[in-house]
């Protein structure tokens, strides 16, 4: 299954999302998040202490938690600030959290968390606005290490029909 | 020298691995004749007074864990608000992390690059330092071991009003463990520090097994 989260209020690229990928008869799931309360990752660590595996904070990030854990691939949908994501985007990544355990393990010649969940979610970004993209690119490939996946890449929102072609 | 210093974390103070790292960097700072300011981006209703502080001052640091490889996000929500500057403000930046190789910060490092560029500042440099985790379950003398190391960056701070120095660069540590060490930490991760997580996890009240799945797989 193809995970997509727009957390832009650009609704029209999760309807011409939705219709390539109904062409394709991709199975996938499109979540609109601008009018949805998804709040920022308090570092609390309950998720990994107190409470394994569920945030502390009660709001519609859980029903995306859910969905990613069984997900082929998820693409997160983002509006720029400052050259990378803007805060809406990045906290998409950042409570994601959960998903790993706080035990650590050598992967390649790294520390890594161990991964909670036996399904690995390779991720792609789509970004509106202006952006670094070497960078992008190469914090994904970092992020996707973390919760090892692979990267999808970076696109922005003028090459979105290329970005579909990766979605299946 | 006068610094503004923001704690980046969204942890409340009380909790905030960047404040006990602060507090050792500003007295190091402080000693050297450097008056300092501190503000805490967790207090939300202070954001509007810390971004006057921001446009008011030309040396700024801000201190901040790494989160997913980069700013957390509710950083980057303080930053989205800031009216960028010019040359003459110079922007550092501290950067601490709980995994502890050098490598692991070198992604969040990068952005910091750009972020002061991005806000028309000139680059101060950042000090990247991690295996910082433990400071929140470590008391007085335990956590002074971690902490006090930051002071003399203070210091050198105050003295070159950068972090280029070979000093600030040397505080990061080894880029990647030496095999040996990776090996041992591999023992050591499997059977020690599984024990210690869930000794922390029962004090704090957990009756699950740190690896318990609460969503179903399907």
């Amino acid at each position: 299954m193809v995970l997509i989260i727009n957390t832009t209020s650009n609704s029209n690229m999760s309807e011409i999302l939705k219709g390539l990928l109904n062409q394709k008869k991709t199975d996938f799931d499109v979540i609109d998040t601008a009018d949805m309360n998804i709040s920022h990752c308090m570092g609390c660590g309950h998720c990994w202490l107190k409470n394994p595996g569920t945030c502390v904070i009660n709001d519609d990030y859980a029903g995306i938690m859910q969905k990613i854990i069984t997900a082929d691939q998820l693409w997160v949908i983002s509006d720029t600030a400052l050259g990378f994501l803007n805060h809406k985007g990045k906290n998409v990544f950042d409570r994601i959290l959960p998903i790993l355990c706080i035990y650590l393990e050598f992967r390649g010649d790294q520390m890594r968390h161990i991964l909670r969940y036996d399904k690995r979610t390779d991720i792609g970004i789509i970004y509106q606005g202006e952006a670094n993209r070497n960078y992008l690119q190469q914090w994904l490939d970092r992020c996707t290490d973390n919760l090892d996946s692979k990267s999808l890449g970076a696109y922005p929102v003028a090459e979105l029909k290329e970005a579909a072609k990766c979605m299946h | 020298m006068h610094a503004l210093i923001i704690n980046g974390s969204p942890r409340v103070k009380q909790f905030s691995n960047t404040d006990k790292i602060l507090e050792k960097f500003t007295a190091g700072l402080r000693e050297c004749g450097c008056s300092v300011e501190v503000y805490e981006i967790s207090v939300r209703n202070d954001w509007e007074k810390i971004r006057e502080a921001f446009k008011e001052n030309d040396n700024i640091i801000i201190a901040l864990p790494l989160y997913v490889e980069c700013v957390p996000g509710l950083l980057m929500e303080f930053l989205e608000g800031l009216a960028p500057k010019d040359e003459n403000t110079r922007l550092s930046f501290i950067l601490q992390s709980g995994f502890a190789e050098g490598a692991q910060l070198r992604c969040g490092e990068n952005y910091l690059r750009l972020l002061a560029g991005q806000l028309g500042c000139k680059y101060g440099g950042t000090l990247v330092k991690g295996d910082n985790f433990g400071i929140r379950f470590a008391e007085g003398k335990e956590r002074d071991k971690i902490t006090e190391p930051y002071r003399k960056m203070g210091q050198i701070f105050a003295q070159n009003g950068d972090f280029f120095s070979d000093e600030c660069r040397k505080f990061t540590g080894p880029e990647i463990f030496p095999l040996p060490l990776r090996l041992f930490l591999k023992l050591l991760f499997k059977t020690v520090q599984r024990k210690n997580f869930q000794k922390v996890a029962t004090k704090w009240g957990c009756t699950k097994p740190l690896d318990y799945k609460p969503y179903k797989e399907k």
